[in-house]
């Protein structure tokens, strides 16, 4: 290809959208790129070291964590998005709205919550001890280990797969499903054969989520002793005290979970479905009745009592025995903290996030598609790491400011514009996410009629995809605002001198082992969360309507 | 011009981010500003102690001086990192973290520079002080053993090294090798004994364990409960805050077990050092030394010790009860920026040797 070429597809594509998309990309993708940057660095001499102890061991924990919590939020969050979206049963509106309430909770406070009360001290083997004399052999239940990190990420992060593939089955598959009824399929044929395949793209998008957020988790794994490729990284800084190579290290990770979803990307774009007849509607429900009906319940029941009622009754009995020494009035601080910048940056990022999918759907090219993959890449690497590329970029930015205007001190890297930035950065893929599988849903064709009716790219987006993508953009918007109201290590790293959130407060305490005063703060994420759920929820019903 | 070009239009970029979230930076925009010869009454601390104490005593230091203390709280490496990207322009005065050797590898990493205070040097003694004193000890626990008193008579123990003889096969119990805790012991035992001693002795101990290593250092004594295993390796501190938890079960469990402060009769005990260090681009450096001073001086060391179970740095200070209790010890007689240089070694023994 040659420069001209390039100049040219420049031209013919360069509106106002894409200009947009492609300064936001900028403030993005600098940081990211100053991590791949470490790519091409020389190595140290701890490298060796690295290669040898670290990585093989390491990184084969690291696919079994990624493959069991890969398989199993897939089936618990399909297989329930399916359960509410094609059959009606007794408290149904219920569950709908709750399984999305376990997105509420930290991993890592659950983490800390469920092998407490597990362990010797906890309410379980304390109740079987004092009221049964029963003392239960202590490796019977091990939540700290591999499979129980595999069940706290399952637990916890399965709404992301449940939110995004629901709102693409209530939305698109009627007819189809319909059809395959009508032809006499069984409910397990329909599931296999029609919706998994048909949903894949909003499948794929919910499982990848997860799987970005369980691939950089250093709460969990490091509390439970497993070790994955993102404690590797913080071995080899804080252990080795080598911050370059760890940063390497990440971007390595980067580098693997882009490429492996670029290509997942290159495959499903050869069976594109461009899904979108003349009428799409909701599909109808089935009435469930006897065996299946009861089933239903107790797997519903059972599903909202682990991964929300059980830990959030835990955390309110603890929060009772410290509250009186950990609660001040500074919580009105904090909450308000949290609230703002989850706010801001939610807000930036679905402006952003929807222009990019936007550009890229209408594009529709190997480099918008490339862009638009890198512009979720932050997701991937722990957010310790993500902190150290937003840092490099602001000071540089400050260097700037000090050279031309000679003040000498930290102007930008000193405010909350570099946390929100760096937010925005991390959590673009949350956002990008759900508005991509919702683009995918509607297709092409309105977008196409629109234009051919003479509204211009700006005017169709607005009169005919906006209300279109409105279910897919409340779905990011609670998963964006809901991930940085949890959200640590970048608060931690990157946040002004006097400057706490909910999160950091919860750190001070889950730092020092301290999960009874911890369950204080965390309560609190847990009401932000809810709150904002609720809300959104209640625009959603409102608006289908 | 090109990149002239791309560095105005990103500025202009982020400005625009600037008016949206301004408004909680501007209080902070004076911090660190004015060179040090003006009087200002500014401290910014980077500190990767989270404790409500600690916050107690900046707030008692503001009342008596009228500085006001600004502070960031994180990670002690992310915070040296930050520190030291920053560079000169660091609005950082002070850096207080625990662990010597994170102290030591702040110190190598070139961003604190000479406390000089008559005071601070009488506070502190000497061994509790970096050489150079570009950081000065506030606080330290002892990393001890901790055993069941149904099980284990105090007689039976005597060593960290003793731990890794066949004894106490499959009773051993201590938390995973990514705790600094660790790495720091096992660093002290490399200078004490020699790389190849301390390497047997981390293969004893993974050999030893009652169980794959998980969980904190409050685990480890609940494990001991449960049965898991008869001895732990942690930290006094923890200890003290289990005696006084105020979940009842947990003090129970710590009530079931000894304290004991292991290689008296030969090395002493391994103890962790709190530190503050001044930070070598500091603008408000009065300040900052006041603040040490302030630290170390016996009302706030009794503080610290009473709220948080650590020694206090300062000899005169008083000691809670609990700490009365265990008496005084012996403890490891070595240079803390020497488990800052072993720091990388003892990682790779215990990589080596299977300690997960």
């Amino acid at each position: 290809m040659n420069a001209s070429k390039v100049i040219r597809d420049v031209k013919k594509n360069a509106n106002g959208w894409f200009w947009i998309s492609l300064m936001g990309a900028a403030v993005i993708l600098l940081p990211i790129f100053s991590i791949l940057a470490s790519l091409f660095k020389p190595t140290n001499e701890n490298w060796a070291h690295i290669q040898e102890f670290l990585l093989k061991d390491y990184a084969l924990q690291t696919v079994w964590l990624l493959l069991g919590t890969g398989i199993a939020t897939l089936i618990v969050g399909t297989g329930l998005a399916w359960l509410v979206s094609a059959y009606d049963f007794i408290g149904k509106r219920f569950f709908r709205f709750a399984f999305i309430l376990p997105l509420a909770i930290p991993p890592y406070i659950a983490a800390y919550t469920y092998s407490t009360m597990f362990d010797y001290t906890g309410v379980v083997q304390k109740t079987l001890r004092d009221w049964f004399g029963y003392t239960l052999p202590p490796d019977l239940i091990d939540i700290r280990s591999l499979p129980g990190a595999i069940l706290i990420f399952t637990l916890f992060l399965f709404p992301y797969v449940y939110m995004i593939t629901r709102s693409f089955l209530e939305r698109q598959s009627g007819a189809y499903i319909e059809n395959a009824r009508l032809l006499g399929r069984s409910p397990a044929a329909i599931f296999f054969r029609v919706v998994l395949p048909m949903a894949r793209p909003a499948i794929i998008g919910g499982v990848s989520l997860v799987l970005f957020e369980a691939v950089s988790d250093y709460g969990v794994t490091s509390y439970f002793g497993v070790h994955t490729i993102t404690t590797a990284i913080f071995q080899t800084w804080f252990g080795l005290y080598d911050a370059d190579s760890a940063v390497r290290l990440a971007a390595f990770l980067m580098a693997g979970i882009v490429g492996a979803f670029l290509i997942e990307r290159l495959l499903r774009a050869r069976r594109r479905y461009s899904a979108s007849t003349s009428k799409s509607r909701p599909l109808v429900q089935k009435r469930l009745r006897g065996l299946g009906h009861a089933a239903a319940l107790l797997i519903c029941g059972l599903v909202v009592a682990v991964s929300f009622l059980i830990p959030v009754l835990q955390l309110i009995a603890w929060a009772w025995l410290t509250y009186q020494d950990v609660l001040t009035a500074q919580f009105i601080e904090l909450t308000f903290n949290t609230l703002r910048v989850a706010l801001l940056a939610t807000a930036i990022i679905l402006v952003i996030s929807t222009t990019a999918a936007n550009v890229n759907r209408v594009q529709r090219n190997r480099f918008t598609m490339i862009l638009t993959k890198l512009l979720t890449a932050g997701y991937s690497i722990p957010g310790a790491i993500l902190a150290i590329g937003v840092l490099t970029l602001f000071l540089w930015l400050d260097q700037q400011v000090i050279a031309q205007f000679g003040t000498g001190q930290l102007v930008l890297s000193m405010t909350l514009i570099m946390l929100i930035v760096a937010y925005v950065v991390r959590f673009m893929a949350t956002g990008f996410q759900a508005i991509e599988a919702g683009f995918e849903k509607i297709g092409h064709h309105y977008m196409e009629a629109s234009r051919m009716l003479g509204h211009g790219l700006t005017k169709t987006f607005f009169k005919v995809d906006l209300p279109l993508i409105k279910g897919a953009l409340l779905t990011g918007t609670v998963l964006t605002f809901v991930e940085i109201v949890k959200e640590l290590p970048l608060a931690l790293l990157l946040r002004p001198f006097n400057f706490e959130t909910l999160a950091t407060k919860t750190y001070q305490y889950a730092n020092d082992e301290m999960i009874q005063e911890a369950a204080v703060p965390a309560l609190f994420i847990i009401a932000v969360s809810l709150l904002a759920v609720a809300v959104i929820h209640r625009v959603g019903e409102r608006t289908e309507r | 011009m090109k990149n002239r070009l791309l560095s105005t239009a990103l500025i202009a970029v982020l400005s625009a981010g600037l008016l949206a979230g301004c408004s909680s930076g501007e209080t902070n925009q004076q911090s660190g500003s004015e060179p040090a010869k003006t009087e200002s009454k500014e401290l910014n601390i980077y500190t990767a102690r989270n404790y409500a104490v600690d916050k107690k005593l900046y707030e008692n230091f503001t009342k008596e001086t009228g500085i006001k203390v600004n502070v960031i709280e994180g990670k002690a490496e992310e915070l040296i990192e930050r520190i030291k990207r920053e560079g000169q322009n660091s609005p950082a005065d002070l850096f207080i973290t625990v662990d010597g050797g994170v102290l030591n590898n702040a110190k190598v990493n070139g961003i604190l520079q000479p406390v000089t205070s008559a005071t601070v040097d009488q506070n502190v003694p000497k061994e509790l002080r970096d050489k150079d004193n570009q950081w000065i000890g506030l606080s330290s626990r002892a990393r001890v053993i901790v055993y069941s008193k149904d099980r284990v008579k105090p007689e039976q123990l005597s060593t960290y090294e003793d731990l890794a003889t066949d004894k106490w096969k499959g009773k051993v119990l201590v938390r995973s090798s990514t705790s600094l805790y660790n790495q720091s012991l096992l660093a002290s035992l490399v200078e004490l004994n020699g790389e190849q001693k301390a390497e047997e002795w981390a293969k004893g101990i993974a050999t030893n364990l009652g169980r794959a290593p998980e969980g904190g250092d409050r685990d480890q004594a609940k494990a001991i409960a449960a049965g898991q295993g008869d001895v732990a390796i942690m930290n006094t501190y923890y200890f003290g805050q289990m005696l006084n938890s105020k979940d009842a079960e947990e003090v129970k469990v710590a009530k079931q077990l000894g304290v004991f402060f292991p290689n008296q009769s030969t090395t002493g005990t391994h103890i962790n050092v709190s530190g503050a260090g001044l930070v070598k681009f500091s603008k408000n450096k009065d300040n900052a030394v006041k603040m040490i001073e302030f630290l170390t001086g016996t009302e706030s060391q009794a503080l610290v010790s009473k709220e948080n179970f650590e020694f206090p740095a300062n000899p005169k200070a008083e000691t809670p009860e609990l700490l009365k209790s265990w008496g005084t010890f012996k403890a490891q007689q070595i240079d803390f920026a020497k488990l800052g240089e072993h720091n990388k070694k003892s990682l790779e023994i215990m990589n080596k040797v299977g300690w997960k």
